[in-house]
């Protein structure tokens, strides 16, 4: 795992969060791993990245504290990630990586709504997440393959950001682009 | 012969925004053929084609694939085996060009790398061919290199090292995204809905759809349509 004491730090304070119920520090802690998960792609970076996302997503949904199973699957994420910091203090990767698994099998023990309303947290925070690494210069196919999305996906939503306006993306003029069309054309 | 070699990312901008027909007719007006390589099929339309939520639009494209408007590179007499060794080693090179905190910064994966690996191959024949591609990092990468450094610098608030020359790798392709075949279809009258704004509409069609343009390039592309039209 790389930048293993960002990754601590990040456990600690989305635990911390978590108990406050405070959604927006959790959004702002997961992006705080985009960097690194960019730079490394590293799984567990990615991982925690959108776990992270999807449970900032998930807290702020009061409604889903009255569906069957909530109790259940609430307590299983808090133990699982009591058990990533726990392994992550004590070097034990293998056991970070079983946990970050666990983490985004819980929904696969969901049932009904719960399971349906979750698991669509979840494909949102993958496809949110590419988009902010796609928005760091990786490609889209690179990111869409890392996140195990669509490029449908990440296209869909990418370009409802402001990505084509950082001035780095100005490569050639337009003129220039299209001239090179209209000889194609000929 | 010519060709326009297409990235996924290009196809599924006309595909969301409904525009095929308009593609089908850029292809009627085009005297040689659109590409797609084995990897962009895949997904473009073999992937998406099991989900339920692209499925309707990859089974479009799909008819565009039958009815032979995009056509795999064979039909340049190009084998599928070279396009896909040469796409890997420039996967492996492109993945190698720059380095943060001294570890390799992967940026491109293999359909991306088909569609240049393809047009060398094309180049080295005399085939003239030009990339359509809308997603940002390859154009950048093909384009204008030192721009992905420095886009890569920025966002990741790291050192960029370049350890391998972009220009090399790459070559000398030429990229047009989607928003400037649609201006194409607009002025050729392929599209048949009329007024003064359905330039505007078509062309934040396709950014809002993902394709890397930016506003002031919208403006610049609507400014020289206007100065042909006074001309005109």
């Amino acid at each position: 795992m790389q930048e293993v004491d960002n990754v601590l730090r990040i456990f600690e304070e989305s635990r911390l969060a978590i108990e406050d119920g405070n959604g927006s520090t959790l959004r702002s802690l997961s992006d705080q791993t985009i960097n690194t998960a960019s730079r490394t792609q590293d799984p567990d970076n990615i991982a925690t990245a959108v776990i992270v996302y999807a449970l900032s997503k998930i807290i702020e949904r009061e409604d889903y504290r009255n569906q069957e199973g909530w109790e259940n699957f609430y307590n299983n994420l808090i133990n699982l990630i009591d058990k990533t910091i726990k392994a992550i203090k004590e070097k034990k990767e293998f056991l970070v990586k079983k946990n970050l698994e666990a983490m985004r099998k819980e929904i696969n023990n969901l049932s009904g709504n719960l399971k349906k309303y979750i698991g669509e947290v979840f494909r949102k925070a993958s496809v949110n997440k590419a988009s902010r690494i796609y928005a760091h210069g990786i490609s889209q196919e690179k990111t869409a393959k890392l996140l195990g999305i669509t490029i449908w996906e990440l296209q869909d939503y990418a370009g409802a950001t402001n990505v084509s306006e950082d001035p780095e993306a100005k490569t050639i003029t337009v003129r220039q682009r299209i001239k090179c069309m209209e000889d194609m054309f000929k | 012969m010519k060709a326009i070699i297409f990235d996924a990312s290009t196809l599924i901008s006309f595909a969301m925004n409904g525009l095929l027909d308009e593609l089908r007719g850029l292809k009627d007006l085009f005297d040689g053929k659109f590409i797609i390589t084995k990897e962009v099929k895949k997904e473009a339309i073999d992937r998406p084609i099991t989900i339920k939520r692209f499925e309707l639009q990859a089974m479009q494209l799909k008819t565009l694939f039958t009815e032979k408007v995009l056509e795999l590179p064979k039909s340049l007499d190009v084998d599928d085996k070279l396009i896909t060794e040469d796409a890997k080693d420039l996967v492996n090179s492109a993945n190698k060009i720059f380095y943060g905190k001294n570890r390799k910064i992967e940026i491109i994966h293999l359909g991306e790398a088909e569609c240049v690996a393809l047009s060398k191959i094309l180049t080295e024949r005399k085939i003239p061919n030009l990339l359509a591609i809308d997603e940002r990092t390859m154009r950048m990468l093909c384009e204008k290199p030192g721009n992905l450094r420095n886009l890569l610098e920025r966002k990741l608030h790291t050192k960029i090292t370049v350890k391998k020359n972009p220009e090399k790798i790459i070559g000398n392709c030429v990229v047009i995204r989607s928003a400037e075949l649609v201006y194409m279809a607009y002025k050729k009258g392929l599209i048949k809905l009329k007024g003064n704004m359905v330039l505007d509409a078509l062309l934040y069609a396709m950014k809002y759809k993902g394709c890397s343009i930016s506003e002031k390039e919208i403006q610049e592309i609507k400014s020289m349509d206007r100065k042909k039209q006074f001309i005109k």
